[in-house]
């Protein structure tokens, strides 16, 4: 990069720091005081803002994380987020879809998002998002909210917008669902994400084996066969189930394994009541917030995308330098720009 | 004496030359309330015309109540509104039941609308064994074309299992279903899929219907016997007599093997026909007279697979209903090709044919290892669910498209020979186009009312009840259904008990990881528009393709999601019979650029003034921009801009990339404002 560009990268980076010191703009200020009352349009006009790859929005990201922050009064949730994976087609979406309403039947008061993922085309980048097919929501209603989200063809399927709507989302409702697609990357990721992690996978399908052989057996907290209509095939699966856990060498105590296995059907809608009410006593259990490790986890996962190893072997370098690990992290991935640049200019 | 007779002639037992009796000449109609619809059935009747072929609204069709929300803006559209016995008596005023062959579209609510007129004969003390018609009551094409279904691919079949068992018994004249491989084709079907897809249905049916054991042998073979199928027919008309001969070949061999049927009476595939609409053009309409009489060919010129009744579609097809010129104009076709020349003269003309056997072996062939592999993969019901057969359909509806916009496949008029002078046609006073009165929607509501103020609440009680009671006991609910008639239950009473005690199904649309193979300068014009958009506003354009109301025409809808998605936008579509409430919440939710709209039952009128309104609660009228597709009169253009729809799409936006080209536009349009 020739010399005089470095210095209008600077500059420009210095530009958008100085940005940031602007108070939150009226607009964005009011659509938070509408998301606050779980109003459908302006959240999902929020969470644009955490997904747009623009300068504009890492701006007025850094703003409604400071305000949030600033206003726990308003914004103080934590939510309880679940991961939702497994094989294309396993009922992921009918059983969150089933879920949800279960969820509302037991705690009439509950607020819930569900972020679901979809993958992006090959060639064209462009995505058919067809998950919203699948729930049957009561409409109007503010405590369910929907919203689909391309891959955009991260790796894993999600990626650092799904991070950022994480950010998002956890400070407006009570639980938080996260469904993914695929076997490997995205298991991994999406524990990464979620304080629960569940794996959905078809009766005598044979999934189990290829999970096993990923390795994915480890991630989840609960394993989830949907699909078991009859109660027979409910049985047998489950008896399969147990026998892959144990060749994979997971050994779940007697009550570990009656707790984290679960049989279900979303269409015939058996077993839901179950998992529901597990998952509400997860929710209920004080969690540790590991939101200071997800960051680090995208932060590391981003630099490493946009600058590769030696991009994490400067961070790792100057780590101990305050501006990159001080603010929101918008402050944070500009800090580390700012170095890159400073760094690239003097290598010149 | 059988020395003399010769090889291009027919005789009878006699020996005498005879000439065959033509197929039967079909209309279908019903439109606005059940008076009008009476009023059109007898001038018919007066005309000579021996049967009924009965049109009914969406409503009716998917099991609502003429004063349901959703049913409002679709009342009498596109068929006849019927809420209750009291309906079906005036539909039926001064019309003799016992010597009528009625024939109904009618799915999802199919036996309800059986028990209505069986109530209905019996009120009026007609032998109910008189009766003869048909119900067409094929629930598969609902979920995979059609889209008035209600109840799961399970109970859908059980209902129709019902019926054949009560028919047979009861109404042994009556065929309790309709196998169609039409629809199918109208979605996009290759030959192979008609076959394939209308053969596992019938085999599907048959195996349920078996699995019961409500028949002895002999009553199977005549349950097999009532079997009766509706089909299509394209441009590719030597392709369509070869598959009318394999049809009938292969239901011969399934219902041999398969069934055991002894009787050949009972393995002979009978078929009705309504040609090919999908492939009928909005531009040059006057050109669709040719196409309609040559796919008639494909169903008449086999003598050994010759339709036994048929309907045509008009000329102005993709303009809006037929009026009654253009019904009688597609009728007089039919008199011509029947009476005037010598086509009924002539056994087979193909018998013999190498050319003809050979290809119909081919298609035999293929649609032999389709059929098998949906059976290895767990039949029809399991083919519905899982999406299998809806996908394939809307994979070949792409194929069809892109082979129009790349001009592999000639349509005259529309990708050649565009043009020419204007057909005078078309510039007849009314513009070519009929219109349905609004006004009288509102006589058919007050006779709902009317029905419900005046009947025995009691016994309107107790026959729902016991509905619902024998729903959950797997009692056959024919005779549950007609007390409900003759209670003066509702249509949407009736539907909703069943909805309660069955739950409802959304199947599979179809469209997930469809791909286009459309690579042309329009295609790389419209990426770089989008990705000069994804730098400038550092996302991917994002549209809603809706589909509110109760309108089930899914392909255009479908091919703009999956042009959208190939052109590079993020794409929300999740299928038909939605509301403007559903659509909207999605596209606030999903905070989309644009919202996309698809209609072709008539009701965008009523259907934009929802969707406006339901905008404007949430503040967002002014800043979604909203387009529309699908059958759109161009008189109504003006007062639809006017409400601010930006786009109007219509058949001759044929070109998806161009479509999309505009699309994007809009946003941009719209981002400047
Ligand atoms: C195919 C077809 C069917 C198929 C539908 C299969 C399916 N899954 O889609 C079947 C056989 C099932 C069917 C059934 C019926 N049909 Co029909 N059907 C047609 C037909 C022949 C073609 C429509 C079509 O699919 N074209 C191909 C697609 C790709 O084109 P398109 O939908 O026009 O979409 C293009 C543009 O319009 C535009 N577009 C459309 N939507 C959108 C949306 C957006 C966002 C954008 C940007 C663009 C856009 O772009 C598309 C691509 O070029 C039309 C007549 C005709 N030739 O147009 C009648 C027609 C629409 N049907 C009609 C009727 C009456 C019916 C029935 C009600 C009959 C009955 N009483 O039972 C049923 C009802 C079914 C239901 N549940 O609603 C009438 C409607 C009359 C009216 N509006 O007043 C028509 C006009 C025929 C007629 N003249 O009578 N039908
Ligand atoms: N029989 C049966 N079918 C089910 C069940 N749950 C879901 N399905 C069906 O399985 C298919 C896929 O369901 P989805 O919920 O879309 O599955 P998914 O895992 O979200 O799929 P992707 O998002 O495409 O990976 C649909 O046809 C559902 O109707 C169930 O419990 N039993
Ligand atoms: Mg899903």
């Amino acid at each position: 990069m020739p010399l005089s560009q470095q210095h209008t990268l600077l500059q420009e980076l210095e530009s958008i720091h100085q940005a940031m010191d602007a108070p939150l703009d009226p607009t964005t200020h009011d659509l938070l005081h509408q998301a606050a009352q779980l109003e459908k349009w302006p959240i999902a006009q929020l969470i644009s803002i955490f997904e747009r790859n623009n300068t504009e929005s890492l701006i007025k990201r850094h703003a409604i994380t400071r305000y949030m922050d600033t206003h726990p009064d308003l914004f103080g949730k934590q939510a309880c987020i679940f991961g939702v994976t497994g094989t294309p087609g396993a009922g992921k979406s009918s059983l969150i879809g089933e879920l949800c309403l279960s969820l509302l039947e037991q705690q009439p008061d509950i607020s819930i998002a569900v972020l679901a993922i979809d993958p992006s085309s090959q060639s064209s980048g462009g995505a058919l998002l067809g998950d919203r097919t699948r729930t049957q929501f009561p409409v109007n209603n503010k405590q369910v909210f929907f919203r689909s989200q391309a891959s955009h063809l991260d790796l894993g399927g999600m990626g650092k917008a799904t991070f950022h709507v994480m950010r998002l989302l956890r400070k407006f409702f009570d639980v938080v669902m996260i469904e993914t697609v695929g076997i490997g990357q995205s298991e991994i990721e999406v524990q990464r994400l979620s304080d629960h992690t569940m794996l959905v996978m078809q009766p005598l399908a044979g999934d189990q084996v290829q999970f096993m052989k990923a390795g994915i057996m480890e991630v989840p907290d609960t394993f989830v066969i949907n699909k078991c209509d009859e109660d027979a095939l409910a049985k047998k699966s489950r008896h399969l189930l147990k026998a892959s856990l144990k060749l994979a060498q997971i050994h779940l105590s007697g009550d570990e394994a009656e707790q984290a296995i679960f049989m279900t059907s979303a269409t015939q809608r058996k077993g839901i009541r179950e998992v529901a009410e597990y998952l509400l006593k997860v929710c209920s259990v004080d969690r540790p917030d590991n939101f200071d490790e997800q960051e680090v986890y995208f932060r590391n996962k981003w630099i490493r995308e946009a600058y590769g190893e030696f991009g994490l072997g400067v961070f790792e370098h100057f780590k101990d330098k305050a501006e990159l690990s001080r603010g929101t992290f918008e402050e944070k991935e500009l800090a580390y720009k700012q170095l890159m640049a400073n760094f690239l200019t003097k290598l010149k | 004496m059988s020395s003399d007779k010769q090889a291009h002639k027919l005789y009878d037992k006699e020996g005498k030359a005879i000439k065959d009796r033509p197929w039967i000449f079909r209309t279908y109609a019903g439109h606005t309330n059940v008076w009008a619809s009476n009023e059109l059935y007898r001038s018919n009747l007066g005309k000579g015309q021996t049967g009924l072929s009965i049109a009914l609204d969406l409503p009716t069709q998917c099991g609502y109540s003429s004063d349901h929300d959703i049913a409002r803006p679709e009342i009498g559209k596109v068929g006849v509104p019927i809420n209750s016995l009291d309906d079906m008596k005036v539909l039926f005023d001064q019309i003799p039941l016992d010597q009528m062959n009625t024939s109904m579209t009618i799915n999802g609510t199919s036996m309800w609308l059986l028990a209505l007129y069986v109530a209905l004969a019996e009120e009026q003390g007609v032998d109910i064994a008189d009766l003869k018609g048909t119900t067409q009551n094929d629930l598969i094409k609902e979920y995979l074309a059609r889209g008035t279904y209600i109840f799961p691919p399970e109970d859908s079949i059980r209902l129709i299992v019902d019926m054949y068992e009560y028919c047979l018994h009861n109404i042994p004249s009556w065929n309790a279903s309709n196998i169609c491989s039409y629809h199918l084709q109208e979605a996009g079907a290759t030959p192979v899929q008609e076959l394939a897809f209308a053969l596992t249905t019938a085999i599907t049916i048959l195996d349920a219907i078996r699995d019961r054991g409500c028949f002895n042998e002999e009553e199977f073979e005549r349950c097999v016997g009532r079997i009766s199928y509706f089909v299509n027919a394209g441009m590719r008309f030597v392709e369509e007599v070869c598959k009318m001969r394999a049809f009938c070949e292969m239901w011969d061999e399934i219902t041999t093997e398969r069934y055991g049927v002894k009787n050949p009476k009972y393995r002979r595939f009978r078929y009705g026909v309504q040609v090919n609409s999908l492939g009928l053009t909005e531009e040059q309409p006057e050109n669709n007279a040719w196409r309609i009489l040559i796919e008639t060919l494909g169903v008449t010129l086999s003598r050994n697979a010759r339709c036994r009744a048929l309907q045509l579609p008009a000329w102005n097809e993709a303009l809006s209903l037929p009026r009654p010129w253009d019904q009688q104009w597609s009728i007089r076709l039919q008199q011509i090709l029947a009476y005037e020349t010598d086509l009924l003269e002539y056994p087979d003309l193909f018998e013999g044919s190498h050319v003809v056997e050979s290809k119909v072996n081919d298609l035999k062939e293929q649609a032999y290892a389709e059929i098998n592999k949906i059976l290895d993969m767990g039949g029809g019901v399991e083919a519905v669910k899982t999406g299998y057969m809806k996908t394939s359909l809307v994979t070949s509806q792409g194929e069809r498209m892109t082979k129009l916009v790349n001009g592999e496949q000639v349509v005259v008029g529309k990708n050649k020979w565009t043009e020419g002078i204007e057909s005078p046609l078309v510039k007849g006073s009314d513009g070519g186009i009929f219109m349905v009165d609004a006004d009288a929607a509102q006589r058919t509501i007050d006779a709902l009312n009317k029905t419900r103020s005046e009947r025995d609440p009691a016994r309107a009680e107790a026959a729902l009840k016991r509905l619902a009671e024998e729903a959950a006991q797997g009692v056959n609910l024919m005779e549950a259904s007609i007390e409900c008639a003759k209670a003066r239950v509702t249509t949407g009473e009736w539907s909703d008990t069943l909805r309660a005690a069955f739950g409802e199904f959304r199947p599979p649309t179809g469209v997930d990881g469809q791909a286009l193979n459309i690579e042309n300068d329009t295609l790389t014009a419209v990426r770089k528009k989008v990705e000069t958009f994804i730098e400038t506003h550092g996302y991917r354009p994002r549209i809603v393709v809706g589909k509110p109301g109760l309108d089930g025409h899914s392909n255009g809808a479908e091919m703009i999601a999956v042009a959208a998605r190939h052109t590079g936008f993020d794409v929300i579509y999740f299928g038909i019979r939605l509301s403007a409430v559903d659509i909207v919440q999605s596209a606030l939710e999903e905070n989309v650029d644009v919202i996309g709209i698809s209609l072709l039952s008539g009701s965008h009128n009523e259907i934009t003034d929802q969707l406006f309104e339901e905008l404007e609660k949430h503040g967002a009228r002014e800043a979604i921009p909203v387009i529309l597709g699908g059958i759109i009169p161009t008189p109504d253009f003006d007062a639809l801009y006017d409400k601010g729809i930006k786009r109007i799409f219509t058949p001759k936006d044929f070109d998806l990339m161009s479509v999309m080209s505009e699309i994007i536009d809009v946003i941009n349009e719209q981002k400047r404002a």
